[in-house]
């Protein structure tokens, strides 16, 4: 089963790449024990928001599905965990409020993939129909903000958003700081690694095939449509995964985390990353949130025009994202003795080129 | 009576007007071109600013709103031969590029210009029927959207330049070995595109008010029509706005903004999971 | 909170408290700091630049005249950039990684609820500056700008006085528009008058025909227009260009938004807003302090309420700081529950209500003409935030952390 980690379908394999994931991870381990507490919450933070991109990577850059509107999902798992905690009551309970929201958010995607994809919807109007629904329901809750809205004692309080529900608890102990940040990053391995078993095993090939031909995979004997609506149910999961984090974090969430622009972040992340590879993602996502707050903080008011010109200068000098360019660029330098690493980025390359025509 | 009727039909204008004039540009640049402007209202702000520019400076609004759209056009050739052609191969990633392009020019705008303008004014006249009293100006803007839709339909179906441009749309290649200058059509359409969008801002610049990030109220009504007419967007754009716009118009009369906005969306959704192809295959089919 | 943070707050204070306590002894102190959240990027840039010269000009001015309690102000500002996580990454990091004295700042009510909670969590002041729909009940914060009843309780009987008893409500639909046209409706009943229509707009949206003919099919005699950002302002514009020609009254036109500066006339000609600030006030504090203000910003369009309210704000600090010799939170409500925090500012003099920390304000009705020239109607002297202390709020005694309105009252107990 093991095997599955590695694979056509994921970059990065052999010795040197698990030496190299396994270094970041005890890094990443023993990160809190010399950093700032502030610093620590902070990566926890941005952790939170890597899911719903692993969620749209697996979505766009392996199934060729492009949704606009994965805040719908983020928005349904955090508004639902803000209720499921409010009316659960706190504690332990949060967990199962946590739990209970995503399988919500799978299914609200289960319909909605339902409805798209059997009536053959694809392209940019699947990112249109996403758009519209996640604005449909930001739209929603920003009129809510009478008494009258209201699912048991949990108000939903309109635009200025629903509050006072517990953050993530086991009992009296409150998952904040550094055991927020531990639980984090053993969810992004699990979930990392599942999704890299997930695209190198069959199924995967048939989500990736799909992609590519739609009719030749249908021909191949596949129901593509059931393979879809996987991927979709499986990406928006990840989405309302962390929009329930969220909500659990700042114990608050309103609609302007489901409408736009919040609902372009993701696509942003992602493509800026390079959506063809789960690692660039994971990785490329963290440097962007990071960098953004970075920039935000330290530059005030010219830093919109820094991030516009951060994302223009990438997708046009780093075609394939930041991080598979860069990764371009070290393999360009090592490739004087190792001509194959070359070879896998141009195969890469050709991957992305079969994917656009 | 006849007040009511005309209020009707003055309510369905108003929409359409802004559904037309919003979508124009987008419909060639996105629709026709596929490139996915994320920065279609930044052309819309650029000719808002450069009218009321223009006007404080003494010249006549229509002159103004002239050189505004020319402007934008211009700019949106400079812009195409400077990003948007390298993005045709891959349109994904064009929405990224202009995206970055959007925050850049939204910002540099505040930091330049500053954060309010001051408006210039609405030109006078209006008119009573019944009980009610009508802007001259919205019927305006409705007479320009029907003339923006009559003009695309002559440029694009009956002049030598629109043949070659929907060939090359179509078949790039193919158009470039049979002599085109695709390079040159890509440019021009584009400005043409983006000049419209300066059109809608310089029409609406005396209507609203004018900040950087003004665009943003034009984007998601342009994408939606142009998406639901379809392919063929000079076929498809026109009853996308008039079915939009009797929904919204119905939906805003009888219950409110909110509920009209939604009802939009919905309408959205549903028209696109019936025509997945758009209206516009409805009505080519029937055309053959 | 678990115990091993509870003990390190303890420490913290116990430090804090030291610190102050030697305070007189040191001469180099560290300095004060205050951590500002204004928007001054986005949709809401032009109101909050505003706020970030007032609180600049302010912490400049008392950094002159020798800080507070002897130290110096460090001003550290991030721009939200009105997102509402970046209010609560920045609120964080602001309390925790800087370890800021007093947390001011937010625009929107969202932003604010998306800051209390985070607040709530320390013991750092927190400074709310704009008028807002009002109704919050919470120790940690302070507000500064003017609520409803100082508002509408004023500006409502005048128009019906004047104008009549139908009026129609143009309102944002979130919470701000709606909690204000549900005190309007409450006031309207009480004085008899007749809520013809009412309707909600989204935010963002710029165009109003519709609306413009509901509501001369409605016949009102004068509208209320609480619609909210530059996109619905748009309703102005277009209700002159219908020569609609209604009275129209308001709590945040004119001395907030400045329409009047920003609209060609007489776009927002016969508009009434009741003020605790708008520029044109023209007593010899208010001359003083607008020339101080131009002379530090010249390209200022407006100084609007906000602006004002961030620059009292720190003053307001200042005075709670040093009449209680202390930073800590505890000690300066100490001094609110006095009853005595109160501190000169332009309008005239404005002091801390013990029960709701909200501040009472002179208030002024004032009318927009057709050239867009501004008259005070009438005077109303000082008026107190005296609402949430009457429905049961009571900070001096009991800590709610909740907001509240006229349909959602605090539990009797």
């Amino acid at each position: 089963m093991f095997k599955l980690l590695e694979g056509p379908q994921t970059l990065g394999r052999g010795k040197i790449f698990w030496s190299c994931f396994l270094a970041v991870l005890a890094g990443a381990l023993t990160y809190p024990l010399f950093a700032d507490s502030y610093d620590v919450g902070n990566f926890a933070y941005f952790l939170i928001w890597i899911f719903m991109a692993l969620g749209l990577c697996l979505m766009w850059g392996y199934g060729g599905m492009l949704s606009f509107g994965q805040t719908l999902f983020f928005g349904i798992a955090g508004y639902g965990y803000g209720v499921l905690a409010i009316n659960m009551g706190g504690g332990t309970a949060t967990i199962a409020a946590l739990a209970l929201s995503v399988v919500l958010a799978m299914v609200a995607a289960g319909i909605l993939g339902y409805f798209m994809i059997w009536g053959g919807i694809n392209g940019i109007f699947f990112g249109i129909v996403t758009l519209s629904a996640t604005l449909v329901l930001a739209f929603f809750l920003g009129q809510t903000a009478g008494p009258e809205w209201h699912i048991g004692p949990a108000r939903l309080n309109g635009f200025n958003g629903m509050k006072g529900m517990d953050p993530l608890a086991v009992g009296d102990f409150y998952i904040e700081g550094s055991a927020l940040y531990y639980v984090m990053i053993a969810l992004i391995v699990i979930v990392y690694l599942a999704l890299r078993m997930l695209v190198n095993s069959g199924i995967g090939n048939v989500i990736v095939a799909t992609r590519e031909n739609p009719q030749r995979a249908e021909m191949l004997g596949y129901d593509v449509r059931k393979y879809q609506l996987l991927t979709f149910v499986i990406g928006s999961g990840l989405a309302g995964l962390s929009g329930a984090l969220y909500t659990s974090w700042g114990q608050f969430i309103t609609p302007s985390s489901i409408g736009l622009p919040a609902a372009a972040m993701p696509i942003v992340w992602v493509a800026f990353s390079g959506r063809s590879d789960l690692t660039a993602t994971l990785v490329g996502s963290f440097l962007l949130l990071f960098g953004f707050q970075t920039i935000t903080v330290y530059s005030q008011q010219a830093a919109l025009v820094l991030m516009g010109a951060l994302l223009l200068a990438t997708v046009m000098l780093a075609p394939q994202g930041f991080v598979l360019g860069i990764g371009k660029l070290a393999a360009d330098w090592w490739s004087g003795r190792r001509p194959r690493d070359d070879g896998a980025v141009m195969a890469e390359a050709g991957r992305l080129q079969s994917e656009e025509s | 009576m006849s007040a009511e009727v005309f209020s009707v039909f003055y309510q369905f204008a108003d929409v359409f007007a802004f559904l037309i004039l919003s979508a124009a540009g987008l419909a060639i640049v996105f629709g026709m071109m596929g490139v996915i402007n994320m920065a279609h209202g930044e052309f819309i702000m650029c000719g808002a600013y450069v009218t009321v520019g223009l006007v404080n400076l003494g010249v006549p609004l229509a002159i103004a709103q002239i050189l505004a759209a020319l402007t934008a056009g211009l700019i949106g050739v400079a812009v195409e031969f400077l990003i948007v052609r390298r993005f045709y191969k891959r349109p994904l990633d064009s929405l990224l590029a202009t995206w970055g392009l959007s925050l850049i020019v939204t910002q540099s705008m505040l930091l330049i210009v500053g954060s309010a303008v001051r408006g210039i004014g609405t030109p006078e006249g209006s008119f009573a029927i019944g009980g009610y009293t009508f802007s001259t100006y919205r019927l305006v803007l409705f007479g320009c959207a029907v003339a923006v839709l009559g003009g695309l339909y002559i440029v694009f179906m009956k002049t030598r330049f629109g043949v070659i441009a929907r060939a090359t749309m179509q078949n790039a290649a193919m158009a470039k070995a049979l002599g085109a200058r695709t390079g040159r059509i890509y440019s021009i359409s584009f400005g043409i595109g983006t000049g419209l969008a300066g059109l809608c801002g310089a029409l609406y610049a005396p209507t609203m008010t004018l900040i950087p990030t003004m665009g943003a109220t034009f984007v998601v009504e342009s994408f939606v029509t142009v998406v639901i007419g379809g392919a063929n967007v000079l076929l498809g754009t026109a009853p996308a706005a008039v079915f939009l716009a009797i929904i919204r118009m119905a939906l805003n009369a009888s219950y409110g903004q909110i509920i009209g906005q939604i009802g939009m969306l919905v309408a959205v959704i549903l028209i696109i999971r019936v025509l997945p192809e758009g209206l516009s295959s409805v009505l080519v089919r029937r055309g053959r | 909170m678990n115990s091993g943070r509870k003990l390190g707050m303890v420490l913290l204070g116990a430090m804090l408290g030291t610190a102050a306590g030697v305070s007189v002894a040191r001469a180099a102190e560290p300095p004060l700091k205050v951590g500002l959240l204004e928007d001054v990027s986005g949709d809401l840039a032009f109101m909050g630049m505003p706020k970030l010269h007032g609180s600049q000009l302010a912490v400049e001015e008392i950094n002159k005249s020798g800080g507070i309690l002897g130290r110096q102000i460090e001003l550290i500002h991030l721009d939200p950039q009105g997102d509402n996580a970046r209010y609560q990454e920045f609120g964080r990091r602001l309390l925790n990684r800087d370890k800021v004295d007093v947390l001011i700042g937010g625009i929107t009510s969202a932003s604010r609820e998306a800051l209390r909670p985070i607040v709530d969590r320390t013991s750092t002041p927190y400074f709310y500056t704009n008028q807002y729909e009002g109704g919050v009940c919470d120790a940690s914060m302070i507000s500064m700008g003017a609520v409803p009843e100082q508002q509408f309780s004023t500006l409502i009987p005048w128009m019906v006085e004047k104008f009549g008893k139908k009026v129609y409500v143009i309102a944002a639909d979130y919470n701000f528009g709606q909690i204000s046209a549900e005190w309007n409706r409450k006031i309207m009943k009480d004085l008899g008058g007749e809520v013809v229509g009412e309707e909600f707009i989204p935010l963002g949206v710029s165009q109003f025909a519709q609306t413009i003919q509901n509501i001369q099919k409605a016949k009102p005699d004068w509208l209320l227009t609480i619609n909210v950002g530059a996109a619905q302002d748009s309703f102005f514009e277009q209700a002159a260009a219908a020569n609609l020609n209604l009275p129209m009254g308001s709590s945040i036109k004119v001395m907030l938004g400045f329409e009047h500066k920003r609209f060609k006339p007489p776009a927002l000609n016969n508009m009434h807003a009741t003020a605790n600030w708008f520029e044109e006030i023209d007593t010899p504090e208010a001359t003083e302090f607008k020339k101080r203000w131009h002379a530090k910003f010249p390209d200022e369009l407006y100084i609007n309420d906000m602006g004002y309210n961030a620059y009292n704000a720190l003053y307001m600090y200042k005075a709670l700081v040093e009449k209680a010799k202390s930073i800590k939170l505890d000690d300066m409500r100490k001094v609110i529950a006095t009853g005595d925090a109160c501190i000169d500012a332009p309008e005239g003099k404005v002091c801390i209500d013990p029960k709701s920390q909200h501040t009472s304000h002179r208030m002024r009705l004032i009318s927009v003409g057709p050239k867009h020239e501004v008259k005070v109607e009438k005077d109303y002297g000082t008026i107190q935030p005296y609402w949430l202390g009457e429905i049961g709020c009571d900070l001096t005694k009991k800590n709610d952390k909740d907001q509240y309105t006229p349909s959602h009252l605090p539990k009797k107990s």
